[in-house]
């Protein structure tokens, strides 16, 4: 558990499922993960892209398939997962009351019902899905989004294999 | 000219300077650790029983009736977290900016469907002996509530009396789940009559059972979602309806009640409601010498589970419904799968004043103690 009221400030001002009201005196800090960014321009990208810094988080065989752990990162927590071979990263902050979203037991399936099954129950996402262990907000790793609240997307951090050592981008 | 503070204007103070009062926290107790503590023949029992293998709230013969009616999915949620000591919870408490917490159950928080009356009236003697030993320490800033066993009235009364000048023991718990008849019930009179007499609290609190009492036919749901809206939310309003038809308020005018664990959003609903069915039926409570919500404005209302709205406004304006700056007490419920991080109650637009009442100010007021933990009414 985090030892401070985990880097939110003011990001969930209005509840953590409004849309972004104003940020007056708090700075985003780990809480920018939720924010929907504004689409940056190409120039703007390759800037940013260079500003970037990668870390070494570790090997690649320390993160086997269908694990994730957390690592801290330019004094961030951030939760690497490998799914099927895939890295991904993201926050180890929930938007909803800021619970360790990346340090559950399991990524998992989910159930789902549609339409075209007549709303019949089917697991789905084998693998794909973290629950926050506080409260079991359910989000899909590899889009960041939050199956409850579709609006609520993570920040997804770019994590490479580059040598045999795995890196993330923050 | 004097400089206007409007809400809006007002720096917001920090979680980390307000003091927090957490009024509902549990502990665990299980057999093995209450047999000591425990009355023959039933320690026996216990003992028998201490090895058993136990689910959340679930262990067959201490606390049965648990609610998996449905298929098991794998998960990450960790919806069976428990504490186990007073220095855990201490740790655990402080990273969630609780000051001081008050000690429920785990397990007894379903005493009330226990079918042997002797056997819950001996379970509760042991829990309270139990957690005073192990578990309350102003020191740690863990104060308890002791059980009033609804299966004897006359035993809770004693128990009560025995505990009423522990310094560390800050109010009695009403068990509701499961519970028939309901508190209001004129058999229950020796428990109110003793916790006005030593100046404790009552604190009502439910917990998600299936039980053929109103309102637990909960089976009738094929979702945790529809039992645990409607498991502690009905119970708790069941309770609080009939303590007003006998007249609990009136005929202890200085028992304090605060009703734990429900949100605070259906408060005005029920005075609202209350107050219309009073026009109709004044005469089946004559007793009452004011409508029902000005006694329910007096009694007090935990924040857990914090209903979350989109826009966290309608909390401010929910609680200007039934002067809930004054009466409404911040509650995590941990280490439970749906407690609260003091940080959504902290969001909810208030003045800085109104924030530090519902943090604390208010709870120091219903438990009578001061800001280190300490009783005033010794």
């Amino acid at each position: 558990m985090a030892s401070e009221i985990r880097k939110d400030d003011g990001e969930f001002e209005n509840g953590a499922f409004a849309s972004t009201g104003s940020h007056d005196r708090h700075s985003p800090g780990e809480a920018g993960a939720a924010r929907r960014e504004p689409v940056p321009e190409e120039a703007d990208l390759a800037a940013m892209a260079r500003e970037r810094k990668e870390h070494v988080v570790g090997d690649a065989s320390d993160f086997p398939a269908g694990s994730h752990q957390v690592v801290t990162v330019g004094g961030r927590q951030i939760g690497i997962f490998n799914i099927n071979g895939e890295f991904y990263g993201l926050p180890n902050v929930c938007p909803h009351q800021t619970g360790p979203l990346c340090e559950g037991k399991a990524t998992t399936g989910t159930l789902v019902a549609r339409k075209e099954d007549d709303w019949k129950f089917r697991w789905d996402y084998e693998g794909e899905i973290v629950a926050c262990p506080w409260h079991g907000l359910e989000y899909h790793v590899p889009t960041g989004r939050c199956l409850a609240f579709p609006n609520i997307n993570l920040r997804r951090y770019e994590v490479v294999v580059e040598d045999g050592k795995v890196k993330v981008r923050v | 000219m004097a400089e206007t503070v409007t809400r809006q204007k007002e720096r917001r103070e920090r979680l980390e300077d307000i003091l927090v009062v957490d009024c509902d926290v549990h502990v665990h107790e299980s057999p093995g650790e209450l047999a000591p503590y425990c009355d023959m023949p039933w320690r026996k029992a216990l003992e028998n029983i201490a090895d058993v293998q136990e689910y959340y709230l679930d262990i067959p013969g201490f606390s049965p009736g648990m609610t998996w009616y449905e298929a098991r999915f794998p998960s990450g949620h960790e919806g069976r977290r428990m504490v186990h000591t007073p220095e855990q919870m201490r740790e655990e408490l402080s990273e969630i900016h609780v000051d001081i917490g008050v000690l429920f159950p785990d397990h007894l928080l379903k005493i009330a469907v226990i079918t042997q009356d002797e056997y819950a009236a001996a379970l509760a003697r042991a829990y309270n002996s139990w957690l005073l030993d192990n578990w309350c320490s102003q020191e740690l800033g863990l104060l308890g509530c002791v059980i009033a066993c609804p299966q004897d009235p006359e035993d809770a009364a004693r128990e009560i009396r025995r505990y009423a000048r522990e310094p560390e023991i800050v109010g009695v718990y009403l068990p509701c789940a499961g519970l028939e008849p309901l508190w209001g019930h004129r058999k229950y009179d020796p428990i109110y009559e003793a916790a006005q007499e030593t100046d404790l609290p009552v604190l009502l609190h439910s917990v998600t059972v299936v039980h053929p009492v109103f309102p637990f036919n909960l089976h009738v749901f094929e979702t945790e979602f529809g039992r645990h809206i409607c498991g502690h939310t009905f119970s708790i309003m069941a309770n609080l309806v009939h303590m007003i038809s006998s007249g609990v308020p009136v005929r202890y005018p200085q028992l304090r009640v605060a009703l734990t664990e429900v949100g605070i959003s259906w408060v005005p609903f029920l005075m609202n409601r209350m107050d219309k069915e009073y026009l109709e039926r004044r005469r089946e409570i004559p007793i009452l010498e004011e409508r029902p919500s000005h006694y329910l404005k007096k009694m007090y209302y935990a924040t857990q589970p914090i209903e979350e709205p989109e826009n966290l406004k309608d909390l401010a304006t929910l609680m200007s419904l039934y002067d809930g700056e004054n009466n409404t007490i911040f509650a995590s419920d941990w280490p439970h799968h749906d407690f609260d991080h003091p940080m959504k109650v902290y969001q909810i637009p208030l003045s800085n004043e109104a924030r530090r009442k519902v943090f604390g100010e208010n709870a120091l007021r219903l438990f009578k103690i001061d800001a280190q933990g300490r009783r005033l009414n010794l």
